[in-house]
């Protein structure tokens, strides 16, 4: 049994799934489509209801 | 940002799975990791060869309202920071053409054309889908003139123009100004073409052009030469005509200032999606709040059905969109939008308290696009062999919520449904503590059955 796990998409979800994984100690692959990761939200300036700058 | 750094994640940027055997706690899983023809290892990601790459190239980031190269970096801060090059439409990929310069450029020699695509096999025990979502083609709603009317734009192209790292660097422009911009220089330079074609002949004959038209005019001169010279006269006048009369329109281009929300656009509508998209009210309100923060002078408008404003301080934003910004929030439905010479538009509506049909005239209309499955899904719903829902999204029988149809599988974010970022990452971190759960052995894998 593998204690391994895959993420697949490396938006803001992806992301915190990951970094959650990663912290319990859990080896991660995660894979992006893309060059970089980021997602949509790398493409919004801010955020609501804050008005934080997304990046 | 942590992701590219933390020893415990493997990034595998530029990557796609293609096949996935095997059950939960030994999934085996194939991946494609495609060439850059950039070594990641070697690339600093200094940006010399984009600057030098003579292809430009539609920046999808920028969703195409500006141009990066075809080497490139999807955008500044991005991480991995390594460059790829878009071999659709690098010349070197080219039958028969060459050319070589980022290879030439970079100093720390990390340009590989020859460079393959990679297979890995990794094995693992879970899978976390997080492939996120599409924004429905407003072209499918033809009366709202999308792709048609230049000034019609969607609510992610305004999050491009406000941004300061944006195309427009936060200023938001109308996309029929922006052209006209675009077009001044080729003006000045065939103006500049035409200039240099009267002095051959100022020098040939030894006489300005002011000097000779008025002659060749009145006949005192005459023969063929002049006459090209005169129909050269004439070209320039014209071109110089042409210059500043672009020149005057552009000096008085402004920024937009009334700035009109269509909202469901593709959502909430039986054509299309029936279910509501969630976050985009919020979204338009943001950007509503954001434009008038830029432009004191900007007038908002929101049309929609209703707003939606479910979460966490939401409807206190919404209050204040109104309150503070200005923000006009009309219930209505949007019949269409039209345009006059000089693309500025009108927007035709029922407005739905007063049942009476009315008109708004705008700058620019900003179109709430619904958010729809990623056009992946069915694909990785196959390769997967998980099921998804009658919209498209990933299904999620019952309990524990963040379960597909098939144990070690999990999903989060918009590959469920529509959500926004808070929402997003909540899920994340639901959908990574199962994961953990089950490969701990702490929990069953299928809790529900």
């Amino acid at each position: 049994m593998s204690r391994d796990v895959l993420v697949i998409g490396g938006g803001i979800a992806g992301i915190q799934a990951s970094l959650d994984l990663a912290e319990m100690g859990f080896q991660v692959n995660l894979v992006e489509r893309l060059p970089t990761i980021g997602g949509k939200m790398a493409q919004l300036d801010k955020t609501f209801p804050t008005n934080d700058c997304a990046l | 940002m942590d992701v590219g750094r933390h020893p415990k994640i493997r990034l595998l940027a530029y990557s796609e799975v293609e096949k996935v055997d095997g059950e939960l706690g030994e999934f085996r899983v194939t991946i494609r990791k495609k060439a850059r023809y950039v070594d990641e290892n070697k690339c600093t990601g200094c940006g010399a060869c984009a600057e030098k790459c003579p292809t430009p190239v539609r920046d999808e980031y920028n969703l195409g309202l500006a141009e990066s190269k075809a080497i490139y970096r999807y955008f500044a801060q991005g991480i991995p920071s390594t460059y790829t090059i878009h071999a659709q439409y690098c010349r070197n990929f080219q039958p028969g053409k060459k050319c070589g310069v980022c290879s030439k450029i970079c100093q720390a020699g990390a340009i590989d054309y020859k460079q393959q695509d990679q297979i890995l096999e990794v094995e693992v025990g879970a899978v976390i889908l997080a492939t996120g979502y599409e924004t429905f083609d407003a072209r499918r709603i033809p009366e709202y003139g999308y792709g048609r009317l230049p000034n019609v734009i969607t609510a992610l192209e305004l999050e491009r123009f406000l941004s300061a790292g944006g195309p427009t660097h936060g200023h938001v422009y109308r996309p029929s100004d922006l052209a006209l911009m675009a077009a001044l220089p080729d003006l000045e330079k065939a103006r500049q073409r035409a200039r240099k074609g009267l002095e051959k002949f100022e020098k040939t004959f030894d006489r300005t052009s002011e000097e000779f038209f008025p002659l060749y005019e009145s006949g005192e001169l005459a023969g063929e030469d002049y006459d090209q010279w005169a129909e050269q006269v004439r070209a320039a006048r014209k071109a110089d005509g042409e210059f500043e009369g672009l020149r005057e329109r552009v000096d008085k281009i402004e920024t937009a200032h009334r700035l009109v929300f269509i909202q469901c656009v593709g959502s909430r509508d039986i054509r299309f999606n029936r279910y509501c998209s969630g976050f985009c009210c919020m979204h338009a309100i943001k950007e509503a709040i954001i434009a008038k923060e830029h432009d004191r002078q900007a007038e908002v408008f929101i049309l929609g059905m209703d707003i939606r404003a479910v979460g966490k301080g939401f409807e206190e934003y919404r209050n204040r969109g109104g309150r503070e910004s200005g923000i006009q929030y009309i219930r209505s439905r949007v019949a269409e939008v039209t345009e006059d010479a000089d693309h500025n538009l009108t927007v035709w509506y029922e407005d739905t308290k007063e049942r009476r049909v009315k008109q708004l005239a705008a700058d620019l209309v900003v179109l709430s696009t619904a958010c729809q499955p990623a056009a992946s899904s069915k694909r990785m719903a196959e390769l997967l062999n998980i099921e998804v829902n009658d919209f498209g999204f990933f299904k999620t029988p019952g309990y524990p919520p963040m379960d597909t149809t098939r144990p070690g599988i999990y999903v989060c974010g918009c590959a469920h449904s529509p959500m926004d970022i808070p929402e997003s990452v909540a899920q994340a971190s639901s959908a990574a503590a199962r994961a953990a759960q089950v490969l701990s052995g702490s929990e069953s894998a299928c809790l529900a059955s």
